[in-house]
């Protein structure tokens, strides 16, 4: 009985002592869904093989709320090594002071070279210190189906904004439930606006979407309310009026079922149409060039960083590295569908471009007609823009409000938060 | 222990001294619950409202007077949420007694297959507000949505009503949904109210020569008045601090145009992560909540019905 009692003990100190001596990291994942997981998970296991000693729990919040749940942990130093930021944000959760400046970690990194060149400095939003390594890059396209165009003719996707208008106008037919443009009326829509308004401009500031490159907010040059009133028409005449209170979930929803084939949407939406769609369904192109001649995408990311009190901010690291070598980013950008954020990537697997990644390769070595802008994302009401914006242009859409009141909103906004 | 109380009841009921004392020590558990349920979260949410409470700003919490109330006064979203709570619950509440009512005057009445028809009355009551916002979204879907379908096939309408999209279409149909959901709670109050009156006071009443809407208003009526006075109390709180059919359907949108004061709360919160300001909304909610219970049991007390 003694024997059996002292076993019992041992063992009993034996599992304590052996589960206790496992790093655990606690990681959060904004973009959530059930695909993303399941790969973000598929990493993680691949990663616990190689570190027997290490155990990471994936926390995966739903994204509408996952800012909230990330805040909340921060600010009251919950168990969290490794949080992703999205690029929107990251001004935001910097200035909780909960993320390690990963200089030192860089400074070390040989990999680190092998970032696209300028994404760096892209993540590192505030006073110019990377608080994220990149994780996956995210910029608009067109998105169109082939096998429905060509059944009003149309064979080619369009090149310009004003052939994408009338394309979206000759195959609307509310009674047939047949649309043009997929709209995005809700679900903070800023991109979907700016990049009809801009492409009627020849002179953004890259640096800052907002500005002209005479330094001037462009909200009151005539060429805007041209743009915005391009904008306005595309809603009334091409598509839903449902799709005012359109999200991504409704979007991709309308973009299957045919409703409306031509969507502006990031690479990501790759992932989700390669499950929904056969292959000569659905196609990308370039996005649509303005008047101007030019069209202003802008480059989104998300990113993994460290928290500031992890009690294990190496191993954090180490899976950081792991997740940006050239292997593991090119799975994941393959299945989740974002860009991948290493050269070799590209260079190795040409994957990314050819087939629906070929649009982004194009737009991406053609930066004179495909000009990346800056959104100011250190700026300290950027927050505040997006509801603002989204309001404000769903008043104009239900006719309370006119373009032009708009506009003026808009540029009182900006004039405020840039001190002008 | 049963003993014990049984002493501790008799020697309260004689008057004993320490009765206050046991009578503290038996409602504290629920002054403590209350206080910690209740209480504790309101008096912080009135506090949050003075302050600057933001999940971008957790380190640097200050009191800011009346700057939350300024703000919400002069959003021209937060009187259209104003001025819509107050036809949500009107229309809403009017219709869902009307009907709750006339159902659970038709299932007093025995009937052949009456358990199965007061299920599908009742079923409504059993699913999530939210749930049934999501469902409804669908079914009144613009382009999808299985009603339009029905019209558009039967020829009713040309073309799909834009039922959330169109304001003057929106409003109407998230009340719509909350009549629909809410229609059971009054039927299983009511019913259960006038499954209780004596079988006698009808046979009076007809053997006086009232008639069938003499009985009603002279007899049902009055029976269970106090039960309509106090579910109508119950139901106007509840509907007003009821968000879950309007944000599965709508959200508050297009535009805020069916924003209810609880909606315009937590679209506070989703995008502008600002708790105080939510808060502020929150004790407009409770003030004009607390106006109401006050004038409304006044009213019912002089009536005769304020005990329930």
């Amino acid at each position: 009985m003694k024997k059996i009692l002292l076993l019992t003990v041992f063992l009993l100190v034996a599992v304590f002592a052996f589960s206790s001596s496992k790093i655990v990291l606690n990681m959060v994942q904004v973009f959530t869904s059930p695909s993303r997981t399941e790969v973000l998970q598929n990493i993680i296991n691949q990663f616990e093989a190689l570190h027997p000693n290490v155990q990471i729990n994936l926390i995966s919040p739903p994204y509408s709320t996952a800012y909230q749940k990330i805040y909340l942990m921060l600010s009251t130093n919950q168990p969290l090594d490794i949080v992703e930021v999205g690029d929107w944000s990251l001004e935001g959760v910097v200035e909780l002071g909960k993320l390690v400046d990963l200089r030192p970690y860089i400074a070390t990194w040989d990999a680190s070279n092998d970032i696209v060149p300028g994404l760096m400095k892209a993540v590192s939003v505030t006073g110019g210190i990377p608080y994220i390594i990149p994780n996956g890059v995210y910029a608009k396209a067109l998105f169109y189906r082939p096998d429905i165009l060509v059944k009003y003719g149309i064979t080619t996707p369009p090149k310009t904004m004003d052939e994408l208008y009338s394309d979206c106008l000759k195959i609307t037919d509310p009674k047939k439930n047949q649309y043009g443009f997929d709209f995005r009326g809700t679900g903070l829509p800023t991109n979907f606006i700016d990049i009809i308004i801009t492409s009627y401009i020849n002179d953004i500031d890259p640096n800052n979407m907002y500005k002209l490159t005479n330094g001037q907010l462009w909200f009151k040059d005539p060429r805007t309310l041209e743009g915005l009133k391009k904008y306005i028409d595309f809603y009334k005449y091409t598509a839903p009026k449902d799709s005012i209170n359109w999200g991504f979930d409704e979007q991709v929803n309308a973009f299957v079922a045919g409703t409306t084939p031509f969507l502006f949407q990031d690479p990501d939406t790759t992932g989700l149409l390669k499950t929904m769609l056969k292959p000569d369904q659905w196609m990308t192109a370039p996005l649509p060039v303005g008047p101007s001649g030019k069209v202003y995408p802008s480059y989104g990311f998300g990113g993994w960083g460290i928290t500031t009190y992890s009690k294990n901010k190496d191993m954090a690291w180490e899976f950081i590295k792991f997740f940006t070598t050239p292997k593991i980013s090119a799975y994941f950008c393959k299945d989740y569908g974002a860009l991948p954020v290493l050269k070799s990537v590209y260079e190795s697997d040409p994957y990314f471009s050819q087939g629906v990644f070929k649009a982004w390769q194009y737009m991406f070595e053609h930066p004179e007609t495909y000009v990346f802008t800056s959104y100011p994302l250190n700026n300290k009401k950027w927050t505040e823009w997006n509801e603002f914006q989204q309001d404000t242009m769903q008043q104009v859409l239900l006719g309370n409000m006119t373009p032009q009141e708009a506009l003026n909103k808009w540029y009182d906004f900006w004039k405020d938060a840039f001190s002008m | 222990m049963v003993r014990l109380l049984e002493r501790r009841v008799l020697h309260v009921r004689r008057g004993a001294k320490s009765a206050p004392l046991f009578i503290f020590w038996m409602i504290l558990p629920v002054i403590l619950i209350v206080s910690i349920f209740t209480f504790y979260p309101t008096i912080n949410g009135i506090i949050l409202s003075f302050e600057n409470y933001s999940v971008f700003n957790f380190a640097n919490i200050h009191f800011v007077g009346l700057k939350n109330f300024k703000k919400i006064l002069v959003d021209p979203l937060f009187w259209t949420a104003l001025w819509n709570t107050l036809w949500w619950i009107v229309l809403s509440v009017a219709f869902q007694f009307v009907l709750g009512f006339g159902l659970a005057l038709l299932m007093r009445e025995p009937f052949k297959g009456r358990g199965i028809y007061a299920g599908f009355v009742f079923y409504p009551w059993a699913l999530s507000g939210f749930a049934i916002g999501i469902l409804w979204s669908w079914l009144l879907n613009g382009q999808f949505g299985f009603i339009n379908d029905i019209l558009v096939k039967l020829r009713i309408v040309s073309q799909s009503i834009n039922f959330l999209s169109d304001p003057s279409w929106a409003f109407f149909s998230v009340i719509l949904v909350n009549v629909w959901y809410g229609i059971p709670f009054f039927a299983i109050m009511l019913l259960a109210a006038l499954q209780s009156i004596p079988e006698e006071l009808y046979e009076s009443a007809q053997i006086d020569g009232a008639g069938t809407f003499s009985r009603f208003f002279h007899v049902t009526v009055p029976y269970v008045s106090s039960t309509i006075f106090a579910t109508l109390l119950l139901r106007v709180i509840w509907v007003m601090n009821f968000p879950d059919v309007i944000y599965g359907m709508t959200r508050g949108g297009p535009g805020g145009t069916t924003n209810i004061l609880a909606t315009y709360m937590i679209n506070i919160v989703y995008y502008k992560n600002d708790y105080s300001l939510a808060s502020a909304v929150g004790v407009f909610i409770i003030t004009i909540l607390m106006v109401y219970s006050i004038f409304y049991l006044q009213f019912t007390s002089k009536h005769g019905s304020g005990e329930f």
